[in-house]
């Protein structure tokens, strides 16, 4: 083009007239600068979401944020995403290197290999995905089971679900009683002693104390139940044998008032006090020996879970995540349909485009995998 | 009119560390060979490797900075910016572009490194400044943040709850606050 551009300045020079030529401002084809300015802007929409995810995931109240094995992250599944990534960063350069010196069909086999690495990764990413939605991890409220704090709206929506899942149960009993399996029945009764000995006791334990801490650690030894953190197991040891000295105190005290009640209406409410604490205590070595909680022994259970900050973890976790991944497909659609044309020397600028974004797209994916997986 | 052109090819030449290849406006078939090379790009492959297993080390048991997690926070973006490093020299071109990349990524790169600095002291260390009538509304109580202040693991238990057990914020929370 330069060498031409001379040609043709000699050639018209004595004529005079005005005569305009095209110079690039920067000595590349428009087409790779549009994409370095389009990358560009990539790197500071990118640099948003990563400062946000920065600040909020520093500014939690301090120790809150959840450890990656609380949210169910698995470092080998980011770090074999990452090796993915690398390689297909690895296959589309060669693939270029192939068009460039001539070789179609090496670069049409390069081409697809990416095609196929990238596929992996959003395979990967997928089951990454399903794993958190089945443990009531989700992005948004009407689905999401987490609760920041053990605090009475906690307990409440534990309370709520336990509620829905044995009435739910109870209607089936009764509706048709001849599709109501054994299992069933299991269920029913895990579902009854949990709204008695694990609901009913926290709430009333709750009403009753005026102490604060008392409270708090009521809810918290629910929360643990439901779902240990591991942050919280020494604290949660301490709470369930700080509960097993009062349930065997408490249990001592009433005996002896009840051996004492001569009228009939206190007989009853001691009664009724110290079947509920034979339930409590038949019921926290069971709770004690599910080493990963209720949700995870029984998976249908779904009750609320408190991870501190974990909603904010969701939200910038799929949204890190989910723009990532949506990055990764566009450049998926971008190779199938470049897939099918011969790649030519000539046309070795399409790959190089394309695989310049594919960089960024591995780029993105060089910050995400520590901040989200190991930090 | 023709200086212009002359000298910008000129400069275009002696700007690309390869000049045997020169911009892209000779053609792409020509002398692509000058940089780059499949051994190049397997190099780059493999360092890429080692770096990904040295940023997975720092969650080993035989990592020795787990008390002190902002080592290992600096260690994995230093690793980090390495790996981009090598991804956007070599896999990128940009090591045999000519000078026009800094007009492209120095602004950007600035933008985005003040945007999250900027952001750090401002909203995410906010709660170290925090007076003690700002904490009384805080989400959480001050406990929590007071054992991150100190970065000291056994300072819970004695923030008066002497019944409580130390532990409810242990973890990797202790340096989030003074990061």
């Amino acid at each position: 083009m330069a060498e031409h551009a001379i040609e043709h300045g000699t050639e018209h020079a004595g004529h005079g007239h005005v005569h305009l030529e095209y110079q690039p401002a920067l000595p590349i084809p428009n087409g790779k600068l549009c994409l370095w300015l389009f990358l560009s802007t990539e790197i500071m929409f990118f640099a948003g979401l990563i400062g946000a995810y920065i600040v909020l995931r520093f500014g939690a109240p301090s120790g809150t944020w959840p450890g990656p094995h609380d949210v169910h992250v698995v470092e080998w599944m980011g770090a074999f995403n990452t090796f993915v990534l690398i390689c297909s960063s690895v296959t589309i350069v060669l693939a270029l290197e192939a068009s460039r010196s001539g070789s179609a069909g090496m670069a049409k086999f390069w081409l697809a290999t990416t095609l196929a690495l990238g596929c992996v990764f959003l395979g990967v990413k997928a089951v990454e995905y399903s794993s958190k939605f089945s443990h009531g991890i989700h992005p948004m409220s009407p689905r999401s089971l987490l609760y920041d704090r053990a605090d009475p709206y906690y307990v409440s929506a534990v309370s709520a679900r336990v509620a829905a899942l044995r009435s739910g149960l109870d209607e089936r009993k009764n509706k048709a009683p001849d599709s109501f399996t054994e299992q069933d029945q299991q269920r029913l009764d895990l579902v009854s002693s949990l709204q008695a000995n694990l609901v009913k006791w926290t709430e009333t334990k709750v009403a009753q104390t005026s102490d604060q801490l008392a409270r708090e650690g009521a809810i918290e030894l629910m929360a643990y139940q439901i779902y240990p953190l591991h942050a919280s197991h020494e604290r949660a040891e301490f709470l369930h044998d700080q509960e097993l000295r009062e349930i065997a105190a408490e249990t001592q005290a009433v005996t002896a008032q009840r051996a004492q009640a001569t009228d009939e209406e206190s007989q009853k409410a001691l009664d009724a006090r110290l079947a509920a604490l034979r339930g409590r205590q038949e019921l926290l070595p069971e709770l004690k020996a599910m080493e990963h909680g209720l949700n995870e022994q029984h998976k249908w259970l779904r009750l609320p879970m408190k991870i501190p900050s974990g909603n904010m973890w969701a939200s910038t976790y799929f949204l890190l995540t989910g723009f990532h991944a949506i990055h990764v497909a566009v450049g998926l659609l971008v190779f199938a349909l470049i897939l099918p044309v011969r790649l030519t020397p000539r046309k070795s600028h399409v790959l190089e485009n394309v695989g310049l974004y594919w960089h960024f797209v591995d780029l993105v994916w060089i910050f995400l995998f520590p901040l989200l997986y190991l930090f | 009119m023709t200086e212009p052109t002359s000298s910008h090819q000129h400069s275009g030449h002696s700007a690309s560390s390869a000049a045997s290849h020169g911009n892209d406006s000779h053609g792409h078939g020509a002398g692509e060979h000058g940089h780059g090379g499949v051994g190049k790009y397997i190099l780059v492959f493999l360092a890429l490797c080692v770096l990904t297993s040295a940023s997975f080390f720092t969650v080993s048991p035989l990592w020795p900075f787990h008390d002190t997690p902002a080592v290992g926070w600096t260690f994995m973006m230093a690793v980090s910016c390495t790996k981009a490093m090598l991804v956007i020299s070599f896999f990128m071109h940009l090591i045999w572009e000519a000078n026009w990349k800094y007009v492209l990524t120095i602004p950007a790169s600035i933008m985005s490194i003040f945007l999250v600095l900027m952001l750090v002291p401002d909203v995410g260390e906010r709660t170290l400044h925090y007076s003690s009538s700002r904490w009384l509304h805080a989400a959480q109580p001050r406990a929590a943040a007071a054992h991150g202040d100190h970065g000291d693991h056994e300072s819970h238990g004695d923030d008066g709850h002497a019944d409580h057990p130390p532990g409810e914020s242990a973890g990797e929370g202790g340096g989030a606050a003074s990061h």
